[in-house]
C-alpha cells in the first residue's frame, strides 16, 4: 500500500514538473518589448541600446524590456514562431538569416506611415520634418512599391569603393571617374601585378551591385531589377550592367572568391592595404576594423563613389541602412510607434552618434565625431 | 494481483516522463516535418498552402540541391573511408608496436576532437592560406617551386573540408579501436607469429575480424554524424561558398529556410531524413557478419 502511494506521489510530482513550464503567465505590467541587433556600434562603446531605453523611459514614462543579441534572429525567431512577438525590432534587411525579408514577404509588418506625422517625444517637430530627404522613398522602407512605409530608416553609412590613397599618390594614378578610365587603370595595375578589384564577402559585392545599378540606369533601373521585372536584363541598361560585372570579374584578384567567407574575409580586405588589389566595396567601419592590420608603407584609406558609366554621368555610392519595424503580432503597437518616433530625437541621435551610428536626421552632422565626417 | 498492479503503475510512472518528452520533442516534430514538406509556407506566418508533391518535384530539379547532395555523398564516402583506414592503422600501430611516446601520440591524435569546429575552422583558415599557409609552404618546399593553390576555391573547397573533417575525427575513432584492440588476446598474435604471419596478415586476419562488431557500430554512428558535422564545417569554414561549391544538404536546407521557403526546406529535410535512414540500414546490412568469439 505504502509503495502504491509512493509511486502515485512520484508520478504526480513528475507530471507537474513536466507541465510547470507551460502554464506560467505574465503577471507583471506589460512592458514595451524592444529587440535590437547588437552590432559593431555596440563594440565601440557598449550599452548604446540600454542608454536609449533608459532615456526613452525617462522621456515618456513607458517601461521597456530590451533584448540585445548578436544572433537576434535565433533568439526572437523561435519565440516569434511560437506567436510571442517583440513590439519593436531593429534588424536590417540583407542579413544572412533574412528574417526581416521573410516578414515582408508574408506581409507581417505593421504599417508605419502615420509615424511620419507623429511628433518626436520631447520636441515640437514632426518625424517627417526631421528625417533627411530620400530615405523613405525606396523599397528599403516601402517594400511593396506603394507610398506606404513599413520599415523606418535607421543608422546609415555610405558604401563606396575603398582604396589606398598612398599608393595612388606614389604611382601618380588618378581615381577613375568613368568605367573606361577604370579599365585603363586596371591594365596599368596589371603590369605592376596589382589586381584592380577585390571584395570582402559576397554580401559586400551585392551592395556594390546595387550602386552599380544606380550608376547604370538610375533609380528606375534599380527598382525594375529589385521588383524582378520581366525582360529587365534584355534592356540596354541590363546588358551594360552585366558587361561591367563580367569585365570586372576578369580584373578581380584571383584569390578573392576563395577567401570570400566569414572566416577569411579580412584577408580580402588586407589585399587593399597591402597593394594586392586597388579597390574594394566597403563601409566606413572598415577603418576601425582593420586598424591593427599591417599595411604597406605609406598606406592611407581613401573612399570614392562608383565610376560613372558615361563621361559626366552620375557617380553613385550606395548607402547602407538599417531598419526598425513593428511586427504585426506586436501587442503594444501604440507605444512601439512612440519608441520609433523617439529614435529621431536629438537626444537619441546624440547617444547613437557617440558610437558613430548616424541617424538619417537633418543636421545630424553637427553631433558627429570628426573622424566620421571625413566620409 | 494487488502487487502486480502497483508494480505496473510504478513502471508506467517511471517510463511516462521519458516517453512524453520523446513524443513531444522527437516524434511530433519529425512527423510535422513530413507534414510541412507538402505545404508552401514561410517560417513566421501560419498561412500555408497545400501543394502536393511540388516541393519535391522542384527539389529534384534544383541544381543547387543536386550539387549539395553530390558534395554530401562525396564527403560521406571519402571522409569515412580515409578516417577509418587511418584510425585503424594508427590504433594498430599504437597498440601492437612498441613506439616511443605512445601516450604522447594518443593525446596528440585526440586533441582535434576536443576542439570546437569554430576553432578548427580558424586553424584551417591559417593552414589553407594561399601565400603563407602551412600547406602551400610545405608543398613549395618539397616541390622546389612556389605553390599557390587556392584551397578554398571552387575546385578544391570540398577536398579542403574533407581534410579538416578527417583531421578532426581520426583521433576519436583511433582511441575507440585501441580500446577494443587491446582486448584481443595476445596469445592469438603469438601463435600467428609462430605460424609465420607478418604484421599485415595479423592485422587483416586477426584484428579486423575480432573487432568487427565495434567497427560496424562505429561505422553507422560515423555516417550519421558526418552528415551533421559536414554542416558545421561548411558553416564555419566557407558558408557554402564560393558560389555554392561547398554546400552540403543540411546547409542547403538551412539556406532555404533563411530565404523564407520553409516548406521547401522541410522537403529537403525529409529527403535527408530518408536518405540517412536508408543509408544506415544499408550499412548495417552490408557489414553483417557472424560474430567471432575469443
Amino acid at each position: 500500500m505504502l509503495k502504491r502511494i509512493l509511486s502515485l506521489i512520484i508520478s504526480v510530482i513528475l507530471i507537474t514538473c513536466l507541465f510547470a513550464g507551460c502554464g506560467q503567465k505574465d503577471k507583471t505590467e506589460p512592458k514595451l518589448k524592444v529587440a535590437a541587433l547588437s552590432s559593431g556600434y555596440e563594440e565601440t562603446k557598449p550599452d548604446m541600446w540600454k542608454e536609449i531605453c533608459t532615456a526613452f523611459t525617462k522621456q515618456t514614462g513607458i517601461e521597456t524590456e530590451l533584448v540585445l543579441e548578436k544572433n537576434l534572429e535565433d533568439v526572437i525567431g523561435a519565440s516569434m514562431q511560437g506567436g510571442d512577438y517583440p513590439d519593436v525590432v531593429l534588424l536590417a534587411t540583407g542579413r544572412e538569416a533574412g528574417l526581416t525579408e521573410q516578414l515582408i514577404k508574408d506581409k507581417n509588418l505593421t504599417e508605419l506611415t502615420d509615424i511620419l506625422d507623429m511628433t518626436v517625444p520631447g520636441e515640437k517637430v514632426k518625424v517627417k520634418d526631421k528625417l533627411e530627404g530620400g530615405f523613405i522613398e525606396s523599397v528599403a522602407t516601402n517594400p511593396y512599391g506603394d507610398n506606404k512605409t513599413y520599415l523606418m530608416p535607421m543608422f546609415y553609412s555610405p558604401c563606396g569603393l575603398f582604396y589606398n590613397q598612398g599608393l595612388f599618390k606614389a604611382k601618380g594614378w588618378e581615381v577613375p571617374k568613368t568605367w573606361d578610365e577604370m579599365w585603363e587603370l586596371g591594365e596599368k595595375a596589371k603590369k605592376e601585378n596589382i589586381a584592380l578589384f577585390t571584395y570582402p564577402t559576397t554580401g559586400y559585392f551585392d551592395s556594390f551591385c546595387f550602386s552599380l545599378m544606380y550608376a547604370v540606369g538610375g533609380p528606375e533601373f534599380f527598382n525594375k531589377v529589385t521588383n524582378y521585372e520581366k525582360g529587365v536584363w534584355e534592356t540596354e541598361e541590363g546588358k551594360t550592367f552585366i558587361d561591367i560585372i563580367a569585365k570586372l570579374a576578369s580584373y578581380t584578384n584571383k584569390k578573392t572568391p576563395a577567401q570570400a567567407n566569414d572566416q577569411d574575409f579580412s584577408k580580402n580586405q588586407l589585399m587593399v592595404m597591402q597593394n594586392e588589389a586597388l579597390f574594394m566595396p566597403n563601409g566606413t567601419w572598415v577603418v576601425g576594423e582593420m586598424a591593427d592590420a599591417v599595411a604597406a608603407d605609406g598606406f592611407e584609406w581613401g573612399m570614392t563613389a562608383l565610376p560613372a558609366v558615361k563621361e559626366g554621368g552620375d557617380m553613385y555610392a550606395y548607402t547602407w541602412m538599417e531598419q526598425i519595424w513593428i511586427p504585426k503580432g506586436a501587442k503594444n503597437t501604440k507605444d512601439a510607434k512612440t519608441f520609433i518616433s523617439y529614435m529621431y530625437s536629438n537626444e537619441a541621435c546624440k547617444i547613437f552618434a557617440q558610437r558613430n551610428a548616424v541617424q538619417p536626421v537633418r543636421d545630424v552632422s553637427n553631433i558627429l565625431s570628426d573622424e566620421n565626417k571625413l566620409f | 494481483m494487488q502487487k502486480h498492479k502497483s508494480q505496473s503503475l510504478f513502471i508506467f510512472a517511471c517510463l511516462a516522463p521519458a516517453t512524453i518528452l520523446f513524443l513531444i520533442f522527437m516524434a511530433y516534430p519529425t512527423i510535422d516535418v513530413f507534414r510541412m514538406s507538402f505545404f508552401e509556407r514561410g517560417a513566421y506566418s501560419s498561412n500555408e498552402t497545400f501543394v502536393y508533391f511540388d516541393n519535391f518535384k522542384v527539389l529534384f530539379r534544383d541544381t543547387r540541391f543536386i550539387i549539395s547532395a553530390q558534395n554530401t555523398i562525396f564527403l560521406l564516402v571519402t571522409v569515412t573511408v580515409i578516417t577509418f583506414a587511418l584510425a585503424l592503422f594508427f590504433a594498430f600501430c599504437l597498440t601492437k608496436e612498441k613506439i616511443r611516446g605512445n601516450n604522447f601520440f594518443r593525446v596528440v591524435f585526440y586533441i582535434p576532437n576536443i576542439l570546437s569546429v569554430v576553432v578548427i575552422s580558424g586553424v584551417f583558415s591559417a593552414i589553407y592560406d594561399t601565400k603563407n599557409g602551412l600547406l602551400n609552404t610545405l608543398l613549395s618546399f618539397f616541390s622546389g617551386k612556389t605553390v599557390s593553390l587556392l584551397w578554398k576555391s571552387e575546385e578544391l573547397v570540398v577536398i579542403s573540408i574533407a581534410i579538416a573533417m578527417v583531421w578532426q575525427a581520426v583521433g576519436y575513432y583511433m582511441v575507440m579501436y585501441m580500446a577494443s584492440m587491446s582486448s584481443v588476446p595476445e596469445s592469438l598474435y603469438e601463435s600467428a607469429g609462430l605460424d609465420g604471419a607478418n604484421r599485415a596478415v595479423q592485422f587483416f586476419k586477426i584484428t579486423i575480424p575480432l573487432i568487427w562488431t565495434n567497427i560496424r557500430t562505429t561505422l553507422t554512428f560515423f555516417i550519421i554524424s558526418t552528415v551533421n558535422m559536414a554542416f558545421l564545417f561548411v558553416k564555419a569554414m566557407t558558408s557554402g561558398g564560393p558560389n555554392g561549391a561547398s554546400e552540403v544538404v543540411l546547409s542547403f536546407m538551412y539556406g532555404q529556410k533563411d530565404a523564407g521557403l520553409y516548406g521547401y526546406s522541410m522537403a529537403a529535410g525529409v529527403v535527408i531524413f530518408l536518405f540517412s535512414f536508408a543509408l544506415s540500414a544499408l550499412v548495417s546490412r552490408v557489414t553483417e557478419r557472424n560474430d567471432l568469439q575469443y
